[in-house]
């Protein structure tokens, strides 16, 4: 019960604006030491060391640093307004660039944190430049930063097929019209809201110095080097060349490449840039270190016995129970991460899904769309915090737990349309 | 009043090394992992070494990272309330929130730290690998390194927050990360 | 009478099959069996994010106990290596009367008692599967260069005949091969392998050489056991040895039904076989290695003698025994 009274008092604490890490860190050092003593945080360092030798996390700074220098150089800048440019008229293209953008990042990273961040670092600025809604802004950012986790290679679905003892291939596969259909359904929100609120999200105003013809000439030729860069690091992936965390660096790398055929390149661009993915990779990994001496008191004071209790309740008829398995994995996303969930919660609900002739696959995308929500899910979504962390004082965090709502809906709504209509995404439900 | 300004500039002065070295690891790490991809696909040679180097470098940047953004008030906070309230409720949270939370919380991860890194030291700890690494007890020694640097940033978020309390500084705003988007 | 709760971490996840079935039985049978005056908690990597901290936590006394396996020591205490399993060495039968009756527990408890530990054999996997390769291997030349997650000791013995070991994070291990970003992997055996799908996108699955008997290991604090009572630790004692040996039978009937479904659903898969010109090499490598361990270490020379004489006399044995029934099989089938 410690851990659920914990997560209350965290919460409150949260809103008194002392930063999110160390609130955390603080709030778990409370109640560790008031149930288990001082000697609980002897785990700590191990689980520090854990986080220093998950390379995987190493796309964080280094995509980071990729979209800084993209940002500092204004080639970001360049590659989202040509692309909005070649919508022409049409209101929300930045929006739709940036959620392109987003669904190609996917592709090579299943790290919000690296993601979410870079997109925050690319997109949020042109968008608020060019008069962009703040909460759609954020939410567009939020949600196709946080792509990566469904789209293939994904962590999540490795992790998955993990515990479930499932071929990562299958689960890949399976995982590519669920994330096409989920990036479809984004594109088309931004065309209908657009156009029931043109003022969210203005066209790019029409360069009427030159024609048309022309002004796609030149937005497509200013397209092509960032563009070649992001394809670059896709590139890389695809062939083989780099594994997807490698390719973050020649991002990295890459992106100095362009300063310095753009004529933007200096040493002091270099270092500055440095020194903001240094801030900003700090700030999320000083929420990852707090967070995990949340989950580490979480645990060690029995909240996860606990869970496993409740989840032994769940009904054992195949609706009832997709249906409120679905409602525990998501409201448990609200509190716990991804990870927590799958090596928790996922092994005692796989059996129980098995013995009711459930397809495992089936039920592996579903937990995994289900997973990815928890993302962005306020208060304690961990992908709102990151692009909180990156965005102008003007942009409150309401804005952005306000801005996801929609995005947050759709996914809700793919969730329900791969329960109900599995043969839409080429699975069934049963074997 | 002056010892506590000579104290805050001399703990910020801290924290902006820490940033300093975290800002070379950042630049090595980057063309460290290039390296690694470039001798493996043209070379086809990989140094085991070279692959470890790129995780001491990465936990590093973040380790001395922690430090330096406090520093700069780069740890995102929820702001619902915090932005509008006056410099001086700002800085009662800031003062109460680092005493309590940042300082017992380093002081923690610095204490069982150490003798975390130093068993590691008395083994003679090496990378298990082909190749690898030797002496992990210095990667292993950031993190205490890291815990002391954490408390030397809360107690300088409390002295300038003192210092704010007297008028002599004021928030800049809310800037998470600078706001660097 | 008291009763007593420890603790133990174990390296693997939670569920993680035969390796966490076997710390599962093993405090079923030590609850059972002492009529719940003892109890084990177990720990899951999940909880203590630490499966390569197994070994401090213990030592330290953050945890009582520890499952695991003795060779991820081997950067910390060298001689931990040659607890688990050597190239060419013995296989399980071997081995497990080496542990128990050829002197190995003892040699085992000298090299963990400077750390606090009591060490006990915690399972045994069988011969391990020599990794799955995207191309085949025909020659010592097909080797050099060749990029393959093969992590240890194993890993110094390739690298000696010319493969570069490499580095990947589990999780992005399957893409790496897929994309080939390397050549192969070496995981454990059919049962465990199939779960990560590398029967998908390598055809060629090699035979074991370089692990022929994995043996995990039982951690127990030092403190912590001598506080027990002399029933509890018989207890103990009985219940990890009954663990393990359920570990190898468990292990054996696991990979063979992995293995029938491999052979039914997956017809790309070839089984392999290095040739003889490799094998000899990395024969040659594995003898090299083992002389500058002993040559380093005192305690090292000790144990590889005695696993070295021990294996030739109980090799012996085996070739007149079970080689020679296996050899009769192969003629009348
Ligand atoms: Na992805
Ligand atoms: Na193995």
């Amino acid at each position: 019960m410690i851990g659920m009274i914990m997560f209350g008092v965290a919460l409150v604490m949260l809103m008194l604006g002392f930063p999110v890490a160390f609130t955390f860190g603080g709030v778990a050092l409370f109640f560790g030491i008031f149930a288990e003593g001082m000697d609980l945080f002897a785990f700590m360092p191990y689980r520090i060391m854990s986080v220093m030798q998950n390379t995987v996390l190493m796309a964080v700074p280094l995509f980071i640093f990729m979209g800084v220098v993209l940002q500092r150089t204004r080639l970001a800048e360049q590659l989202l307004t040509s692309m909005g440019r070649l919508f022409g008229g049409l209101p929300g293209g930045l929006a739709i660039s940036t959620i392109l953008v987003g669904a190609l990042l996917a592709a090579s990273t299943g790290v919000v944190g690296a993601s979410v961040v870079a997109m925050g670092l690319i997109s949020l600025p042109v968008m608020l430049a060019h008069n962009y809604d703040k909460r759609l802004a954020t939410g567009t950012i939020c949600a196709s930063g946080t792509l990566g986790q469904i789209v293939p290679p994904s962590i999540i679905l490795i992790i998955l097929g993990d515990v479930l003892g499932l071929p990562v291939g299958d689960l890949f596969k399976a995982a590519v019209m669920p994330g096409i259909v989920l990036i479809g359904l984004y594109i088309i929100y931004i065309l209908v809201i657009t156009r029931l609120k043109p003022q969210t999200a203005p066209a790019m105003p029409p360069d009427d110095s030159i024609s048309r013809g022309k002004e796609i000439r030149d937005a497509l030729l200013a397209i092509i080097p960032p563009l070649a860069l992001i394809v670059v690091v896709l590139g890389s992936i695809f062939t083989g060349i780099a594994t997807p965390t490698e390719s973050s660096a020649l991002g990295g790398v890459g992106a100095v490449v362009l300063a310095i055929i753009y004529r933007q390149f200096s040493f002091k661009m270099v270092w500055d840039a440095a020194r903001d993915t240094v801030s900003v990779t700090a700030m999320v990994f000083a929420i990852l270190i707090g967070a995990t001496a949340f989950s580490m008191v979480f645990s060690y004071t029995g909240g996860d016995y606990l869970l496993e209790e409740w989840l032994l309740m769940l009904p054992g008829e195949q609706w009832g129970f997709i249906i409120l398995a679905m409602l525990v994995i998501l409201v448990l996303g609200f509190f716990i991460d991804f990870v927590e969930i799958s090596f928790i919660i996922v092994p005692i609900l796989a059996p129980v899904a098995e013995a009711l002739g459930i397809n495992m696959l089936w039920f592996a995308i579903l937990v995994a769309m289900n997973l990815q929500t928890s993302f962005l899910t306020p208060p304690f979504g961990f992908a709102l915090f990151y692009l909180k962390g990156v965005a102008p004082p003007n942009v409150k965090t309401t804005d952005i737990y306000k801005g996801i709502l929609p995005f947050i809906l759709l996914q809700i709504l793919v969730l329900a349309m791969i329960i109900i209509f599995p043969e839409w995404f080429g699975m069934s439900a049963t074997y | 009043m002056r010892w506590i300004i000579k104290l805050d500039e001399g703990l910020a002065w801290v924290s902006k090394v820490c940033g300093w070295v975290a800002c070379i690891a950042m630049i090595l790490m980057a063309a460290n992992v290039f390296y690694d991809v470039l001798t493996r696909y043209v070379f086809n040679d990989v140094s085991i070494a070279m692959q470890e180097m790129e995780w001491h470098l990465y936990s590093v940047v973040f380790l001395l990272g922690i430090p330096y953004a406090l520093r700069t008030d780069s740890h995102v906070r929820v702001d619902v309330f915090y932005t509008n309230w006056s410099q001086k409720r700002k800085a009662w949270v800031n003062l109460i929130g680092a005493l309590i939370f940042v300082v017992p919380f380093a002081y923690l991860i610095g204490f069982y730290g150490y003798s975390f890194a130093q068993d590691a030291y008395q083994m003679g700890e090496g990378s298990g690998d082909p190749g690898g690494l030797p002496h992990r007890w210095i990667i292993k020694a950031v993190i205490p390194f890291s815990a002391v640097f954490m408390a030397t940033a809360g107690l300088n978020m409390a002295t300038y927050a003192l210092r704010v309390m007297a008028g002599d500084k004021e928030y800049e705003g809310e800037h998470s990360a600078g706001g660097l988007a | 009478q008291d009763k007593f709760t420890l603790k133990l971490a174990e390296t693997w996840g939670p569920n993680f099959p035969i390796f966490g079935d076997t710390t599962k039985r093993f405090a079923e049978t030590v609850e059972k069996m002492s009529d719940g005056r003892l109890t084990i908690r177990i720990d899951s990597a999940n909880k203590h994010k630490a499966p390569l901290g197994v070994f401090d936590m213990v030592k330290a006394g953050q945890y009582d106990m520890g499952h695991s396996a003795s060779y991820y020591w081997k950067g910390k205490v060298p001689e931990t290596l040659f607890f688990t399993s050597m190239p060419f060495g013995m296989n399980a039968m071997e081995q497990y009367a080496w542990f128990y009756h050829g002197g190995g527990m003892e040699l085992m408890q000298e090299v963990y008692e400077p750390h606090n530990m009591l060490s006990f054999p915690g399972g045994n996997t069988g011969v391990q599967m020599g990794g799955w390769f995207r191309k085949e291997i025909k020659s010592l030349e097909d080797l050099q260069g060749l990029k393959m997650r093969i992590p240890g000791f194993a890993g110094e013995v390739f690298a000696e005949v010319g493969v570069n070991p490499t580095n990947i994070a589990p999780g992005e291990l399957y893409t790496a091969l897929e994309r080939n970003t390397i050549d192969a992997v070496e995981w454990v055996g059919p049962a465990l392998d199939l779960r990560l799908g590398f029967q998908q996108i390598a055809d060629y699955y090699y035979t074991g050489w370089h692990e022929p008997a994995t043996e995990l290991q039982f951690l127990v604090n030092k403190r912590v056991w001598e506080r027990l009572p002399a029933d509890l630790q018989e207890i103990m004692r009985v219940a990890m040895r009954t663990a393990s040996y359920d570990m190898l039978v468990h292990s054996q009937h696991e990979n063979a039904k992995a293995w029938a479904n491999i052979k039914q659903d997956y017809p790309n898969v070839q089984i392999k076989q290095f040739p003889e010109d490799i094998f000899q090499a990395m024969y040659d490598a594995n003898k090299k290695l083992l002389t500058e361990a002993a040559e380093d270490s005192a305690i090292a020379k000790k144990i590889i003698d005695s696993q070295l004489s021990y294996q030739e006399q109980s090799r012996a044995y085996t070739d007149i025994s079970e080689r020679a029934y296996l050899n009769t099989m192969a003629e009348v089938e």
